[in-house]
């Protein structure tokens, strides 16, 4: 009888110790770094992707200028931001029927906060709302606004100071993008650098 | 003199025949793999911007009481010009069929009697042997009521799902050895209107809303052509006149019978479901594809 009791006390306190474990992993959730130290108050990342492409089945769009502008903070340890601008220039398809007519970020800023899943961390934007209308006399989309929105995960590596967004970051990060009521691949690689407070400091999510 | 005239009779002859091979040349140039679909649409025609091929292969027609799933393939097919305030007019089918008429069985036939769901399977048999046969059975065949000009498309509307997107004046020729070859509900002067969408309904009660799909996007010929797969165009909003011309002289008698089979059509009794594939294609990619295949 005094061994059942033993085993059953074990067990408990085996169970409290895994879920005092997981609680610990799920509070904590990454921040803002710079020089391994945590934000404070506000700062300012821009860049332009070094590559990115957006595909709908059967038609890929390419913008050779992808820029961006996140003002990030931590909040409650945690670390949060807001993209205020995504201009996008010389966009171009596979395609040699449609060419891009008009592309832009509607709706801005895109609220975004980090999270870890697994063993990443990823910046998540929120509430992305870019608005695409193709051309070309031959272009069977000519004239349709196709509307790209959702959200979008991208892991985050410390080592390289790269956000990296693809099909399988998205995923991983439990988000996605829709266009034409369908989900879409984006890919995506932006670096990540600070340029108001935190000048050529190392930038670092966790 | 005469050797002249024949002379001229006879290189009129030859520039009348090379003419005529001409004009057959042209006549015989082919749209080629994808494109073929597009065959009927009026693609010559610069107001053309666009060509549409949709296939519904299944869905429901409601009215009133009876309601008619779609099990043979109705095909809408044309093209469509320059918008206007986001609306495109269509342009009719070369052979002119824009609207295919596919007569769609309406289960319980001109009985009406339905077997429950539960029935066993002998009895769905013996119902449909009795109710349905070539004597009983009711046929209702889906028609344009009005030329395929005043059919209207909003192509934001189909992909973004919202609003109208398929605006078509219809009517329903019921068909049953009894009811004679005119027996219609809906006419030209007194159209269905549908105002089909692949987003959300708004009928008024006792319908409630319903909803629509764009389905899946895909681009064929590096986006000369636009594939919508698994496309759901929906309207429970509309109304139907009364039943007309049936029963031939004695309509006056029939009619009131086949309203009263129906029961009420306002709006809110009624709906359409349309399952569709739906092909969009630009006319210059098209007119290029025919010139490229004399």
């Amino acid at each position: 009888m005094r061994t059942k009791q033993t085993a059953l006390g074990a067990a408990l306190a085996a169970l409290a110790v895994l879920c005092a474990m997981f609680a610990t992993s799920a509070s904590a959730a990454p921040a803002w770094k710079f020089e391994g130290k945590a934000l404070e108050g506000s700062e300012v990342v821009m860049g332009g992707a070094f590559e990115s492409a957006l595909t709908i089945p059967g038609l890929t769009t390419k913008c050779e200028n992808f820029l961006y502008k996140l003002s990030i903070k931590n909040e409650s340890g945690t670390g949060k931001g807001e993209l205020t601008e995504m201009p996008l220039y010389n966009c171009t398809t596979n395609s040699s029927a449609c060419l891009v007519n008009t592309i832009g970020a509607e709706a801005l800023p895109y609220p975004s906060h980090l999270a870890t899943f697994g063993t990443a961390n990823y910046v998540i934007i929120e509430k992305v709302k870019v608005g695409i209308r193709y051309k070309g006399e031959e272009c069977a989309l000519g004239g349709i606004l196709v509307s790209v929105t959702g959200s979008a995960g991208g892991e985050v590596n410390n080592t390289t100071e790269i956000a990296t967004f693809n099909s399988t970051t998205l995923s991983a990060s439990k988000t996605e993008l829709k266009a034409l009521s369908q989900k879409i691949e984006w890919s995506g690689v932006f670096p990540t650098e600070a340029f108001q407070w935190h000048r050529e400091q190392a930038l670092s999510v966790s | 003199m005469h050797k002249q005239r024949r002379r001229a009779l006879a290189t009129a002859c030859l520039a009348v025949a090379l003419a005529a091979l001409g004009l057959a040349g042209q006549a015989q140039a082919k749209l080629t793999g994808n494109y073929t679909r597009f065959a009927q649409c009026p693609y010559t025609n610069l107001a053309v911007i666009k060509c549409i091929y949709s296939v519904t292969n299944s869905g429901e027609v409601v009215l009133g009481n009876k309601k008619v799933p779609i099990e043979k393939q109705v095909v809408l097919q044309g093209g469509f010009g320059e918008e206007v305030e986001e609306v495109s007019p269509f342009f009719a089918a070369t052979n002119g069929i824009t609207l295919s008429k596919a007569p769609q069985n309406v289960p319980g036939g001109l009985a009406g009697i339905v077997p429950e769901a539960s029935s066993p399977p002998l009895v769905k048999a013996l119902i449909k042997f009795f109710f349905e046969n070539s004597l009983t059975g009711l046929t209702s065949t889906l028609e344009l009521a009005k030329p395929a000009t005043e059919i209207r498309i909003n192509e934001n509307a189909l992909a973004g799902e919202f609003g109208t997107a398929l605006k078509m004046p219809v009517k329903v020729h019921l068909e049953n050895p009894f009811l004679g070859k005119n027996c219609f509900i809906g006419s030209s002067s007194s159209p269905i209107i549908w105002n089909l969408t692949t987003g959300a309904t708004s009928p008024p009660a006792p319908n409630t809303s319903i909803s629509g799909a764009v389905g899946f996007f895909e681009f064929l010929e590096e986006g000369r052509i636009l594939e919508m797969k698994n496309n759901k165009l929906v309207d429970n909003a509309w109304s139907a006149p009364s039943a007309t011309g049936c029963g031939g002289i004695l309509a006056f008698l029939v009619n009131p019978i086949v309203n009263a089979q129906l029961g009420s059509t306002t709006a809110g009794h009624n709906t359409a479901i349309l399952n569709n594939t739906i092909s969009v294609a630009s006319s210059a990619a098209l007119r290029k594809n025919n010139a490229e295949n004399p």
